[in-house]
């Protein structure tokens, strides 16, 4: 998959990203790339990382979404991520990778409700 | 239901072709048995009757065979079974027809004990047809390839009684967790678990998976974790329950552990774990309270 094949959405002062094909690990680092530049171009306020379409989350791309959400705070951007399904969760803690620091919502409404509204 | 057991045994073309060779069931054999045929035939119903004169005559094993039509129906299928050795062949087809025999006996509760008997008494009267009427050679040839496939056969019905009563046990234990972890909605986005007896690692599991499940079902953003009915909290309880609320978290919702009583306070402690991560009341009235608090609601006195 090549680079800007996930769309970023621009909703008000935040970036929306729905995630939906799996992310191997060439496609996991454009993602974080591309994320992080539109970061830098827009000075988002907040970024929502939508995961309901990953049946699979192991733990690179746990580390992926755990980092990019440290990056973009270094940014000044929160990030929130949203969606995580059950058995992915499951497996995560079972790998003991509980990706502490990262904030979590059920949906995308609880995760743009938790994103600062800077307008 | 017996293709199941055909694929639960192992028995396609080749589990099938290992199974004869172990019971060293050759083609001769099956040659020679069919051979045979016209004798069995002539002695089938007898057979059939002495078997029955067996299992009717114990009051246990009479106690399966309810009324006359059912035992006319019976001696009916024995008989085709006991013509099923002298055919010949031993294939997949033949499989099939002989797992029905431990499908059928594990549902009515006929125990191995009571079969077991039977196939001897069977044996027993095949063998003295075989060296009444043959040559003594010929006799303990015949005897020889007899053995192998109802023994061959047993093997078959013991498996399927065992595969039987093993998806009966795996029935009853999916039943019991479904009962053992209850998740009730207490409130709009507030789930309650209430803990209740010991538990294992295996039980761990089923409630998170369970519990995780019902979060995003219920789009819930608290639950309660009620531990006052569990009797021991060890090191690994408490890590499991640590792990359930790592995964709660990860969902977007917030774990809250209630019923927390002096004792378990202090192995807590004791043990070293750290729970900080978590939310605790020692009630689970205090919990309900909390989850409503964290979603922004309370309850409050009705106005006079």
């Amino acid at each position: 998959m090549a680079r800007g094949s996930i769309p970023i959405l621009r909703v008000g002062d935040n970036l929306l990203v729905t995630v939906q094909t799996d992310l191997h690990d060439a496609v996991a680092e454009a993602f974080q790339e591309d994320l992080l530049a539109a970061i830098e171009k827009t000075g988002a306020a907040g970024l929502l990382i939508d995961v309901t379409g990953l049946d699979i989350v192991d733990s690179y791309v746990a580390r992926v979404l755990a980092d990019t959400a440290k990056m973009a705070r270094l940014m000044g951007t929160d990030t929130v991520i949203v969606g995580i399904r059950p058995e992915v969760a499951a497996t995560l803690v079972r790998m003991g990778y509980t990706m502490s620091g990262v904030r979590t919502a059920l949906n995308v409404d609880d995760g743009l409700a938790m994103l600062p509204a800077r307008r | 239901m017996v293709t199941n057991f055909m694929h639960r045994l192992n028995i396609d073309d080749r589990g099938l072709a290992s199974r004869r060779a172990f019971f060293e069931i050759t083609d001769e054999d099956l040659a020679r048995l069919a051979t045979h045929r016209g004798l069995a035939e002539s002695h089938s119903g007898e057979v059939v009757e002495k078997l029955y004169h067996l299992l009717l005559g114990h009051p246990e094993s009479r106690a399966f065979f309810p009324d006359d039509s059912s035992v006319r129906r019976v001696k009916q299928l024995q008989h085709t079974y006991f013509l099923g050795l002298f055919e010949g062949r031993c294939d997949l087809a033949y499989v099939e027809n002989r797992l029905r025999v431990g499908a059928a006996h594990e549902r009515i509760g006929l125990a191995p004990q009571w079969y077991i008997g039977a196939y001897g008494r069977y044996l027993r009267l095949i063998f003295d047809h075989l060296f009444g009427e043959l040559g003594a050679a010929e006799a303990q040839a015949a005897v020889q390839s007899a053995t192998k496939l109802v023994l061959f056969d047993m093997s078959l019905a013991i498996d399927t009684y065992i595969a039987a009563n093993l998806d009966t046990v795996a029935r009853h234990q999916a039943a019991i967790r479904e009962m053992s972890t209850p998740v009730i909605k207490v409130h709009q986005g507030v789930l309650l678990l209430p803990l209740i007896g010991t538990v294992d690692s295996h039980r761990a599991e089923q409630i998170m998976e369970t519990l995780l499940m019902r979060v995003v079902e219920e789009q819930a953003r608290a639950v309660i974790v009620d531990i006052a009915g569990v009797p021991l909290v060890d090191t690994m309880v408490a890590d499991h329950l640590l792990k359930t609320t790592e995964a709660v978290r990860l969902l977007g919702a917030q774990t809250i552990l209630t019923g927390i009583s002096a004792q378990i306070a202090r192995t807590i402690v004791q043990l070293g774990v750290d729970i900080s991560a978590m939310h605790t009341r020692a009630r689970l009235a205090d919990g309900i309270v909390l989850a409503l608090s964290l979603l922004g609601r309370e309850i409050t006195a009705k106005a006079p």
